[in-house]
């Protein structure tokens, strides 16, 4: 295995798409929330939860960018045939499909691990350079918060990853992890709470779920499931995909 | 030894692969023959275990592929050129590959420099010409210095002196007395390195063997002969059951031996500068072979 899991991240980083898109899913939110720190740090309301909420809000990006990295490491090798010397190289495939998981899962895990560290470590004294007053103490949600970005960093490169599993297309794994949780969602709740008269459906769709766990306090979105049930709905969504999608490129042809 | 039995492969209601048995000696190089949409290709991603047969096994050496457990060590593949990321440097493409089987990463060095890439190792993939990635798909082969080696014509792309070289590579590891199927158009390249053939035509096994027995079995076979008054001999030659073509200097003779040829020439007194048995090619045996089993035909050229 640990064969297996050195050659997906000798993949993962060789290919200049990753590095692109590693660098903006990195540099988005810490470019947002330190600007942020710097320019609003001398309003004397700028508090330590606004400081995570932008912190937070902008992470959601990374992990949907780790989620498209994710989904283009499996359905690139569909797309350029590179899976069948792969596959010829390991005949165990679930070996492949697992090692190929971890590496994108731990790869988003890590980069999204690094961006609160350094949004919530350099945010904080750039903003009390400017006169603000930031102490993560005073917000009991701060660690789960932060924690739960980490989290839904490596959920959404799951589900990314069983999108790809799924449709082998890249173009078809991306559209549907951005449309989805983006428009999809939105839609579909809506209507069902037009017909059911249920109005808090939308939060209890899959993605739009598991965003709730970097909520730095869900309880100013009510309605919708807690941070550890958002962490588990989306969770089991997300295996689940992956789950379907590696028994289906076991079964079928490579 | 590859010990392919029943394979079968179906795509739909389409049988590509229908029941195919055959084997492969290691110490020669085995041509794979068929013409196109035969179920070579299939065949071998069978073998490899990438596409899912409907029935039958291949074994390595009485194991099944997917319990091999460093298959770049056992086996080496090449199914297409083109299975790599453009993106990528020829280098990297080697050092993931070698990375699954626990290869180091100076053998990736040493391959490349076998297959005369090294100066070119760092340039992403996008910029190499099919020829330059044979050879790598060829490296790759070449990692885990394995025993046997399947090869989806290898020598597509190459200039001549690339086929020359993979041809002296080819028969120098089987010389070693490893086990190489190669499938390939370029019959005369076949003819060259190859001792025994597969023939396959949609999807079943037409003909296996060695190389020579299928010349001899279905190669057409003539006398030539060549001489001043060579024409006046046509008339004789016939009268003895003979078959005769003339060209512009010479008559073929079919349905003599050489020496009937030469004793009616000597009963006329004709001098003669040739009398040759001829024979014909691996290409010409092939075509007589799978002229039932061929599914795309060319129209005729028009002179």
């Amino acid at each position: 295995m640990i064969n297996v899991l050195r050659s997906e991240w000798i993949k993962l980083r060789t290919v200049r798409m990753n590095w692109i898109l590693g660098i903006l899913a990195f540099a988005f939110p810490l470019i947002i929330t330190l600007l942020t720190a710097f320019f609003n740090g001398d309003e004397a309301s700028f508090s330590a939860q606004n400081l995570l909420e932008v912190l937070a809000g902008t992470v959601i990006v990374t992990t949907l960018l780790c989620g498209v990295i994710a989904a283009a490491s499996i359905t690139g090798e569909f797309g350029f045939g590179t899976i069948r010397p792969t596959f010829a190289a390991v005949p165990r495939r679930m070996k492949v499909i697992v090692g190929k998981g971890i590496v994108a899962v731990a790869f988003a895990m890590v980069l999204v691990a690094i961006v609160v560290a350094i949004g919530a470590g350099v945010g904080r004294p750039l903003a009390e350079g400017q006169g603000a007053s930031i102490n993560f103490g005073e917000v009991s949600t701060a660690v789960p918060a932060l924690v739960g970005a980490v989290v839904l960093a490596g959920l959404m490169s799951l589900a990314g990853f069983g999108l790809g599993l799924l449709t082998r297309s890249t173009p078809a794994a991306i559209s549907i992890l951005i449309v989805w949780p983006l428009i999809a969602e939105g839609l579909i709740g809506g209507l069902i709470g037009v017909i059911t008269g249920w109005q808090n459906v939308a939060q209890w769709m899959p993605f739009n779920a598991g965003i709730r766990i970097v909520f730095v306090n869900v309880a100013d979105d009510p309605g919708g499931p807690s941070r550890v049930i958002s962490g588990l709905y989306f969770g089991g969504v997300a295996a689940l995909l992956a789950a379907i999608g590696a028994v289906a490129v076991n079964r079928r042809d490579a | 030894m590859i010990t392919v039995t029943e394979l079968t492969k179906r795509f739909g209601s389409k049988t590509a692969v229908d029941q195919l048995s055959f084997e492969v000696r290691p110490g020669v190089v085995t041509g794979f023959l068929g013409p196109n949409g035969s179920g070579k290709s299939t065949t071998m991603r069978c073998m490899l275990d990438l596409d899912r047969p409907a029935h039958g096994t291949t074994l390595f050496d009485n194991r099944r592929f997917r319990d091999l457990q460093s298959p770049l060590h056992e086996v080496g593949a090449l199914l297409d050129a083109g299975y790599v990321h453009p993106g990528r440097s020829g280098r990297n493409h080697l050092r993931w590959l070698a990375a699954t089987n626990g290869i180091s990463r100076s053998r990736v060095d040493e391959v490349l420099d076998l297959v005369g890439l090294t100066s070119v190792a760092g340039a992403r993939l996008r910029t190499y010409s099919l020829g330059m990635r044979q050879r790598l798909g060829l490296a790759g082969v070449l990692l885990g210095d394995p025993h046997t080696i399947i090869l989806d014509e290898p020598a597509n792309g190459l200039d001549p002196e690339g086929i020359r070289w993979i041809r002296d590579v080819l028969t120098h590891l089987a010389s070693q007395g490893r086990t190489v199927l190669v499938s390939s158009h370029q019959l005369s390249e076949i003819a060259l390195m190859a001792s025994d053939l597969v023939v396959i035509g949609q999807g079943r096994l037409i003909e296996h063997g060695t190389v020579n027995e299928f010349i001899d079995r279905h190669a057409d076979r003539w006398v030539r002969v060549k001489g001043p008054a060579v024409k006046s001999l046509s008339a004789a030659l016939s009268a003895a059951g003979g078959e005769v073509t003339a060209t512009a200097d010479a008559l073929d003779v079919r349905g003599l031996t050489c020496g009937a040829v030469g004793e009616l020439a000597a009963a006329q007194k004709l001098v003669l500068h040739e009398l040759s048995p001829q024979t014909g090619s691996l290409e010409d045996a092939f075509l007589k072979v799978t002229a039932a089993a061929q599914e795309f035909r060319s129209g005729e050229v028009v002179q």
